[in-house]
């Protein structure tokens, strides 16, 4: 067996002093508020009516937590995830795998054996939060991304498919054809499995070798047991089924969107649920909004970024995306600058997916601290030289700016983006910039005075 | 139809309610119970949506 894996990660978690146990008795309308108090990870030990399961949250809720399944210090997440990403190791198959220990097939079916959590206040429903789904089109093959269920009936789900993405691609074409779209999900997988499958790669990249990158080995995969699919060998709890040819009709949410916001109904397809496996003893992973999925989204974002500056001839040394920025709408980055590389990596950095506010300054700027940004933005920018606007470029539905409740189903929303040069203009001499500092703060240590 | 589900479905003829009211009057019911009751009125499809998100069952 691979050596990374969803229960490899808890023992991760639980060495590094991150991981709480919940051994009384939960039920699952429970289980998001106190997942949310803690400031560990949570296993809930005891789930109330669903002997044999426990319960996993939080994970990668913080920066910390990431690093720990990254392998590596916080502030290198995003280089650690650039490097790794560049050696994609393609997946294998296996015969055997964990993630089919118990299997339910036809009118066995039943998600209500699952313990569903009501996650939010303004939620639709129970959700199943923290996915990793996989579809295949015949020209372009195996796509995987991360997708929310929100409990219909026993056997059928609503899925959001409304942002742009290959599975919605796939599903179109699979739609034209009057045809359904068969899809696998697999829950509890390495939080490295969770970052390949939401990395936006090209629709002919395969996040599958991604995941193997990352984690410098295989992704083990087995074949479904109803589909002409293959899933993670080493998940707990995989769905098989297929997303019906309806179209955008069905309702679907509101959920507590990553975007920190509850969001509204969305019109979706359904999902059909035609098999249920899981491992003996499972383990079901409530994906805690909105900040995992905001730690998870932000290396992805700084990766691509590190991707965009480096295409565009400009050196990057240190990049986040801020988590109050869901780590996704925001870019900051300091650089190495030559004459005119400001503007050109304001330029990059705002071609990353749905990235819309940019902020670029010289690598003697601590990016991670707040005072030393405005003060960069304060004296090295003027708004008539150094903001640069994009009209009209690709937006997503939650962000309620783009007032995407004006394009009718199915509409996908644009948006203007902001990108401030804030590296010292070009012809301001540097000895303009010296900082204070205090006369002999080198020697004189105030330990020796007290 | 279950007798749970026949309370939900009187309820929601009433007036619009989100889920979470919904719940609320139920904590006494087993989480999975309460779920296949929902998925009862899905599977007959009555439920609708107004403008904030709430589910209400249009009277016949």
């Amino acid at each position: 067996m691979a050596d990374k894996g969803f229960r490899s990660f808890l023992d991760d978690l639980d060495a590094a002093g991150e991981l709480k146990r919940i051994t009384k008795p939960v039920d699952c309308r429970q289980l998001s508020a106190l997942g949310e108090q803690a400031d560990q990870a949570t296993m809930f030990e005891n789930i109330e009516g669903y002997p044999g399961w426990r319960v996993a949250t939080a994970l990668v809720s913080t920066r910390k937590r990431l690093a720990v399944a990254m392998g590596c210090t916080e502030n290198r997440v995003a280089f650690e995830f650039e490097a790794k990403s560049a050696r994609p190791i393609d997946p294998v198959t296996v015969e055997n795998a964990p993630c089919q220990e118990v299997v339910m097939k036809g009118d066995d079916v039943d998600l209500t054996s699952i313990p569903l959590p009501l996650m939010h206040l303004f939620d639709g429903g129970p959700y199943i939060s923290g996915t990793f789904a996989v579809s295949e089109d015949p020209e372009h093959g195996p796509n995987v991304g991360c997708y929310r269920l929100m409990y219909r009936t026993p056997k059928e789900t609503g899925i959001d498919l409304v942002s742009p993405s290959d599975m919605r691609f796939y599903y179109q074409r699979a739609l034209d054809k009057g045809e359904p779209l068969p899809i696998a999900i697999a829950v509890g997988v390495h939080p490295l499995d969770m970052l390949a499958a939401s990395y936006k790669a090209p629709i002919d990249t395969s996040e599958l070798a991604l995941a193997g990158g990352l984690r410098g080995e295989a992704l083990e995969m087995v074949k479904c047991k109803t589909l002409d699919l293959e899933v993670p060998a080493d998940a707990e709890l995989i769905l098989e089924g297929e997303l019906l040819p309806i179209g955008w009709t069905a309702d679907e949410g509101p959920f507590g969107e990553f975007s920190q916001i509850s969001g509204d109904v969305k019109w979706n397809p359904i999902f059909r649920i035609k098999c249920i496996t899981h491992r003996k003893n499972p383990i079901f992973y409530m994906l805690q909004m909105p900040w995992e999925n905001d730690w998870l989204a932000a290396p992805v974002t700084e990766a691509a970024g590190l991707q965009a500056l480096r295409i565009a001839s400009v050196q990057p040394v240190d990049i986040r995306a801020p988590v109050g920025s869901c780590g996704y709408w925001s870019l900051i980055a300091s650089i190495k600058k030559r004459p005119g590389e400001g503007k050109n990596a304001v330029a990059a950095l705002l071609s990353v997916a749905e990235v819309k506010f940019v902020v670029v300054t010289d690598d003697d700027i601590d990016i991670h601290d707040p005072d030393e940004l405005d003060w960069a933005i304060a004296f090295r920018v003027q708004a008539d030289e150094d903001a640069v606007i994009l009209k009209g470029a690709r937006a997503k539905h939650i962000d309620p700016s783009v007032k995407s409740w004006l394009l009718g189903k199915g509409g996908l929303p644009t948006t203007a983006k902001l990108g401030i040069d804030a590296t010292i203009p070009e012809g301001v001499p540097k000895i303009l910039y010296r900082r204070i500092k205090n006369y002999g703060r080198d020697r004189i240590k105030l330990e020796d005075f007290e | 139809m279950s007798p749970l589900a026949t309370t939900l479905k009187t309820s929601l003829e009433t007036e619009a309610r989100q889920f979470h009211d919904v719940v609320d009057d139920h904590m006494d019911v087993p989480w999975q119970d309460f779920l296949k009751a929902w998925g009862e009125l899905r599977e007959i499809d009555i439920l609708k949506r107004d403008d904030d998100g709430a589910y209400f069952i249009e009277k016949n």
